[in-house]
């Protein structure tokens, strides 16, 4: 996948000609330093991407803090960013280590409610409670895989190369993380039982 | 013959069919007799169209023009940054100026060397104080802005600017 077949275009932007821009050519104008270019990027990217940061993180607020600080990371290295390779996996690495180390710095982990815990009156309800919980609960280690390709749709060689890992280690990872996840399911469809 | 804790271990990779035709013939043959296995290979199946139906809030509207402010301040920083560069040069120039410009240096060279040719016969280098003081601020003034030229070099391919 190239960094053109996965964005979303959303509408609204001051730059008709970065509007038009297909999402390669518009990393490659941000690269040169066009700020148009980079704000249409954004637009493009920023619903997946919050989506990522919310789903790791379970709170709007730390997820659009989360969300602003992977792309102002982007806009630092875009000079380090091969134009001669897909613009996702690599773009995926640097949100995913984003995600990693500010978990890292500020969050506790969804299993261990502290201060920052988000507040239930302010977190939307998801529709699929049991998933999200469950997901929820999953090692960052498995999660990661998860939603960089169920949720964040890349491939799976993306997904290896975002992270590091063979395509083998990533379909193990999934594999694993999935039964996990059956099982987790399958515990709070039984709870859930009258 | 297979037991159910090792089909359901086997459940992903065989939704998959990322198993050898062996295996899968064995699952498949437990999964015709063991509801409880069916149930749970049911649930594999719909796993994944699960996970990319999850659905997140919309970001804020507000969330590109903050990040645009943020990548704004980035530039501004950036750009203020090699204003440090001024004073370092200002100085660098004064202490030149002092030292009488290149005449003074190769003059103070020359002592220096004509110093250190007569420790041999004992005599002690005769170069003013003050002078050899700022000729080691110069060069410390010298490292100290290559230092910070070599950081602003390095960060100006990361930093889009115009």
């Amino acid at each position: 996948m190239d960094a053109g077949a996965a964005t979303q275009p959303l509408p609204v932007t001051d730059s008709s000609r970065a509007h038009a821009l297909a999402s390669g050519e518009l990393v490659r104008e941000a690269r040169g330093g066009d700020l148009d270019a980079f704000e249409e990027l954004v637009r493009r990217l920023q619903r997946r991407v919050y989506g990522f940061a919310f789903q790791h993180l379970r709170d709007p607020h730390e997820a659009h803090d989360l969300t602003q600080e992977i792309f102002v990371k982007l806009y630092r290295n875009l000079g380090r960013y091969d134009a001669g390779r897909p613009f996702e996996p690599w773009f995926w690495t640097l949100a995913t280590n984003t995600t990693i180390n500010y978990r890292r710095k500020r969050v506790p982990l969804p299993s261990e409610p502290g201060e920052e815990a988000a507040d239930p009156g302010t977190t939307p309800q998801a529709h699929d409670p049991a998933l999200v919980e469950a997901l929820a609960q999953l090692d960052p280690s498995y999660r990661v895989p998860v939603l960089l390709h169920y949720y964040a749709d890349l491939s799976l060689e993306q997904v290896a190369a975002a992270l590091s890992l063979s395509v083998p280690a990533v379909k193990s990872r999934l594999h694993r993380a999935r039964g996990v996840l059956r099982n987790s399911l399958a515990d709070a469809e039984e709870l859930g039982r009258p | 013959m297979i037991t159910c804790a090792r089909v359901r271990v086997l459940l992903e990779a065989y939704v998959d069919g990322d198993m050898a035709a062996a295996d899968a013939a064995r699952v498949r043959a437990h999964l015709s007799t063991c509801a409880d296995c069916r149930r749970q290979h049911d649930q594999a199946i719909s796993l994944p169209f699960r996970l990319r139906a999850l659905s997140s809030p919309a970001p804020r509207p507000s969330l590109v023009g903050e990040v645009m402010q943020a990548v704004g301040a980035e530039r501004a920083g950036y750009s203020s940054s090699w204003t440090l560069l001024v004073p370092e040069t200002v100085l660098a120039a004064f202490i030149l100026w002092y030292l009488s410009g290149l005449d003074g240096l190769s003059s103070i060279a020359s002592g220096v060397f004509g110093d250190l040719l007569s420790l041999g016969s004992g005599s002690l280098p005769h170069v003013p104080p003050v002078d050899v003081v700022l000729l080691v601020a110069l060069i410390a003034l010298m490292v100290v802005a290559a230092f910070h030229l070599s950081i602003l070099v390095r960060l100006t391919p990361r930093v889009a600017h115009e």
